[in-house]
């Protein structure tokens, strides 16, 4: 047992000292960082005009004042959150000057069309943002619904009544639990969508590139021979969840040290108030979602740590490691974009079938459990065989690892492993 | 009688239809160190992975002072690769260190023992630098001590001086005697005989899977026949190619290389030779293992 640790804590020093480990980690969190970030940093950029001015459209005085004066109502009803403004000038030309000097962003032409009670409009300004045209556009459909109405003559209550939003009211229900979750949220929240996709990401990261790292090592250990004389010094099985266990810890640290930045990040004052409009509360979640997806991330990594070691093992030099691993790392992907597109559709049957597959239930169970309703006994169902898979390619991960190391030469064919393991009485 | 620490009995390994090693038996004394000698894929390698504990010997036995092997087993030996391998960018007292606890010592008297080592090859200034920014020489002791920081009783040497230069192999080679000399077991295989010679008391000699030569160094000259004469003389020799049991006569710088066909010839010739001119040297020669190895192994390559 001391030998495992003396692996572990071998494997560990000697990762996150490695140059490449640390700037990866760096620059992750960097960009991370960033991104929390940077709504804040472009508000500062633009924030003093934002917030003060708002842009100014104009618009030629008297070409259709129906419009733009039931527009110019419309922007001072809306008081400080108005985005544009209004500014009447004489003809085009004076709009023109007016964009020049930097009066206006932009301005308004109308044209009378035949048969129809609203004039069409054209927007023209030197830069098309999107900003502009997306206020004008909702700002003239309210414009042009008071008018139509206006002239349809309806009542006050019947105008008020035909613009009332419709109020949906949902229910989610399991027909195999019986359960009722009645809220006023409905169906997977845009919160549990959102944890779901990072979590399956970090799963990703978590499984994958730190299973592929333990590939490497194991690889790099056997081409320059140091494999040798470790495997006369301790047990390659020692060696072996050694080494994945101490992978595990490194991921799990890296993993962590994002979470961290993050969580730091989105802590800072000038983020509270923007995340407070968002109305994000991790709180909300069903703290069982953690649970799995902690559950989750120990079966995949454990499941294919062994695979890509057991692979790592059989092949002499690292130039030829990427192709040997293809098959595995299929493996991995399909399960991360099962994940990843299965998010639109987490009852459909390719995810509940993928959700007993112990390579793509990690991702798609963990789907399921974050954005369906399944019953107990088919997450139980999900993880057993999870484990139970883990035993028996970890078994068999061991019999290769073990014949792997002292086979030397071209990448062995399986049955040349296999002739190998009888000779070695594995 | 106490039981040789290292007892190889009847070992047969086979890999599938092609039998790497055909009953080999050898024993080692304490503080001897046994030649292991045969040419490339004659079985050595597998020999040594076996004793190793990597493979397992399908027929035979293997015992480390007198108990087969289990993983306790292991603490007691030491090894040296042909293939030298270390991790190239891990400090070399971190790892050193780890391939001794890994055996069984605790981290201070690993680094006890690394810092005397380092000591005794005059390269203390290695401690902290890494095995990719050393000279291959220097490589090859980290290599070599790595093999021998926990003490081991038993200790397993392949090609241990390949690739070093005149001065790194009388230092090292100095330093096995050292070994010998303090009761360690060494199993040692190599190509180059003058260091069989110089180093071993017993060899066992194996030609495709297959013990063909085995013994005490000096029994197996022994049972070659002498059959180089060396006659030195500044004058001239003739009649010699006519004397009855001479196979070729050489003319040499300093006087002539005679192969003769049976030790009495010798005689003859000396007898033979006194009667012509002065001579300054007559010797008998005994074969060099050198002969002895090509003999029984070239001679069965046909």
């Amino acid at each position: 047992m001391s030998n495992f640790w003396n692996v572990v804590g071998f494997t560990v020093k000697n990762k996150i000292r490695t140059k490449s480990f640390i700037v990866t980690t760096v620059i992750i969190a960097a960009i991370m960082s960033l991104g929390v970030n940077l709504p804040f940093i472009i508000s500062q950029f633009t924030g003093d005009d934002a917030a003060t001015e708002s842009t100014v459209i104009g618009y030629v005085e008297n070409e259709a004042p129906q419009v733009t004066d039931a527009l110019t109502t419309y922007y001072n009803n809306l008081g400080e959150e108005a985005d544009l403004q209004l500014a009447g000038y004489a003809n085009e030309e004076a709009l023109r000057e007016a964009i020049s000097e930097g009066e206006i962003r932009g301005y308004l032409i109308f044209e009378e069309q035949a048969g129809q009670a609203f004039p069409a409009v054209t927007y023209k300004a030197e830069t098309l943002s999107g900003g502009s045209s997306v206020s004008l556009m909702s700002a003239l459909q309210t414009v042009r619904n008071d008018i139509i109405l206006e002239e349809s003559g309806l009542t006050a209550e019947q105008r008020a009544a035909l613009l009332e939003p419709i109020n949906l009211n949902s229910t989610q229900i399991s027909t195999e639990t019986g359960t009722e979750t009645v809220g006023g949220e409905t169906g997977p929240s845009g919160l549990a969508m959102g944890f779901v996709y990072v979590v399956i990401i970090l799963l990703f990261m978590g499984i994958f590139i730190t299973s592929q790292l333990i590939a490497t090592e194991v690889t790099s250990e056997k081409s320059s021979r140091v494999m040798e004389i470790l495997v006369t010094s301790v047990a390659p099985l020692t060696q072996m969840f050694g080494k994945i266990f101490g992978m595990f810890l490194v991921g799990t640290m890296q993993i962590g040290t994002f979470i961290l930045v993050f969580l730091i990040n989105v802590m800072l004052p000038h983020n509270q108030e923007m995340l407070a409009g968002i109305d994000i509360n991790l709180s909300e979640l069903d703290p069982m979602l953690y649970v799995y997806a902690i559950i989750f991330y120990f079966g995949g990594y454990f499941l294919f740590a062994t695979l890509f070691a057991a692979v790592g093992s059989i092949v002499s030099r690292t130039e030829d490691l990427a192709q040997a691993l293809t098959p595995v790392t299929i493996l991995s992907m399909a399960g991360f974009y099962i994940g990843i597109f299965g998010m639109t559709a987490p009852d459909s049957t390719l995810i509940q079938v993928a959700s007993y597959i112990p390579f793509f239930a990690p991702f798609a169970m963990f789907l399921r459990v974050g954005l369906t309703d399944p019953a107990l006994w088919e997450i139980a169902l999900s993880i057993g065989l999870l484990l139970v898979s883990i035993l028996i390619f970890g078994w068999l991960s061991a019999k290769i690892y073990r014949t792997g190391v002292l086979m030397y030469g071209k990448r062995p064919s399986w049955k040349e492993i296999r002739k190998a393991m009888k000779a070695y009485k594995i | 009688m106490t039981m040789n620490p290292l007892i190889v009995d009847n070992v047969v390994k086979e890999y599938g239809d092609k039998t790497a090693v055909n009953k080999i038996s050898f024993e080692v004394e304490k503080g001897e160190i046994y030649g292991l000698l045969g040419a490339n894929g004659a079985g050595k390698t597998t020999t040594m992975r076996m004793v190793l504990g990597l493979i397992f010997p399908d027929e035979g036995k293997i015992l480390y002072h007198g108990k087969p092997y289990s993983r306790e087993q292991l603490q007691m030996l030491g090894y040296l690769p042909e293939e030298r391998g270390m991790y190239p960018k891990v400090k070399i007292n971190e790892q050193i260190t780890y391939l001794a606890r890994l055996r069984g010592m605790s981290q201070k008297d690993a680094d006890k023992n690394l810092r005397d080592w380092l000591e005794r090859f005059n390269i203390t200034e290695y401690y902290n630098m890494k095995i990719e920014e050393l000279s291959k020489g220097n490589q090859q002791k980290i290599q070599f001590i790595a093999a021998v920081i926990h003490k081991p009783s038993i200790v397993i040497l392949d090609e241990a001086f390949s690739g070093l230069d005149p001065v790194n192999v009388e230092q090292l080679k100095a330093t096995v005697k050292e070994l010998r000399n303090s009761g360690t077991t060494i199993l040692f295989s190599t190509h180059r005989m003058e260091h069989v010679e110089e180093l071993c008391r017993n060899i066992t000699i194996l030609h495709r899977s297959n013990t063909v030569l085995q013994g005490n160094i000096k029994e197996i000259k022994k049972q070659f026949p002498r059959e180089r004469v060396i006659l030195g003389t500044e004058g001239e020799l003739n009649g010699l190619e006519g004397l009855s049991g001479v196979r070729q006569v050489k003319r040499m710088e300093n006087g002539y290389e005679v192969l003769i066909e049976r030790p009495e010839t010798a005689q003859d010739l000396l007898r033979h030779a006194m009667a012509q001119a002065e001579l300054t040297r007559f010797e008998l020669l005994e074969p060099t293992l050198n002969e002895i190895f090509i003999r029984s192994v070239g001679g069965r390559n046909e």
